[in-house]
């Protein structure tokens, strides 16, 4: 039987952020848009979107009163990866 | 990027590619270890040769250049810490394990006074450089690190059945390998990355 695939997470510039997540403890949204080449306002509404279904924590503060947003995966977030990348593999091996 | 649905191939492609651009970019670490690799070596060499060739009596005084390797460190992690964009959990371990040894080396000093182990100082620095340096080597999976680590493990083992003074020396090797040869390396992989990006521009 396969499973659907995440649709929150197959989105590529949803799915570039979440595997960037992923590999780090933290990363600043500009770290985002520098790796996924996206210009700042697409990748603002697919963070958004990722923080509203509880798969990221976005966190707004100053940093040298310059305003800074990061951005961190949460446990939802690791276990929806975890799950599309086995329900990946099932549809490719099947 | 464009916001369309792509296939699951594309999917895997786009995860390991991601994945990939998260590498640990270590060759930024290399200015901890130059510094303090440096200020261990001139102080251990110092030392060596106040007692052992001048005879003078506070041949340890040498080893108060050391401030000058925390007022540094704590400058660069503030300048790094600015510039840094994203946290790693390398990063993150690193400095754990480099807090442990700072605070490791500064119990055990008190020890070894206390108990009078005070010329025994050397072997004792030495097995705990090679554990920071070979668990840094292997957080990094860089080579030139696990084997300065194995080296200052075979000096420390070597200074144990010499005198004081010589043990001054093999102290100065192992960080001559454990430090100063893989800070270099490391430099010279960060000034490879620098040209290669310009080049790629």
């Amino acid at each position: 039987m396969f499973n659907e695939l995440d649709p929150i997470l197959h989105s590529q510039l949803r799915l570039a952020v979440i595997s960037l997540l992923i590999s780090v403890k933290e990363a600043e949204f500009t770290y985002l848009k520098d790796k996924t080449n996206a210009t700042a306002g697409n990748l603002s509404v697919q963070v958004n979107k990722l923080k509203e279904a509880g798969y990221i924590d976005v966190i707004k503060q100053f940093k040298d009163n310059y305003p800074q947003t990061m951005c961190k995966i949460t446990p939802k977030g690791i276990n929806a990866f975890e799950q599309y990348v086995q329900n990946l593999q099932a549809y490719l091996h099947r | 990027m464009s916001e369309e649905n792509f296939s699951p191939q594309d999917s895997l492609a786009l995860i390991q590619g991601m994945i990939n651009k998260t590498k640990e970019n270590i060759s930024e670490k290399s200015v901890f270890f130059l510094l303090w690799g440096w200020l261990t070596f001139i102080a251990c060499l110092g030392q060596f040769i106040l007692k052992h060739v001048i005879n003078y009596e506070k041949h340890y005084q040498v080893w108060w250049i050391m401030l000058v390797g925390i007022v540094l460190s704590v400058y660069y992690g503030s300048r790094m810490g600015k510039r840094r964009k994203v946290k790693t959990y390398i990063d993150e371990s690193m400095g754990f394990l480099w807090t442990g040894m700072a605070v490791s080396f500064f119990i055990l000093t008190i020890i070894l006074s206390a108990i009078g182990w005070a010329n025994t100082v050397f072997p004792f620095y030495t097995l705990l450089y090679g554990l920071g340096t070979f668990v840094s080597g292997c957080f990094l999976k860089f080579k030139p690190l696990i084997i300065g680590a194995i080296v200052a493990w075979v000096l420390a083992i070597a200074g144990a059945f010499l005198s004081y003074d010589y043990q001054m020396l093999t102290g100065a090797a192992a960080i001559l390998f454990s430090y100063i040869i893989p800070g270099h390396l490391l430099n010279a992989l960060k000034k490879e990355k620098e040209h290669n990006a310009i080049a790629n521009v």
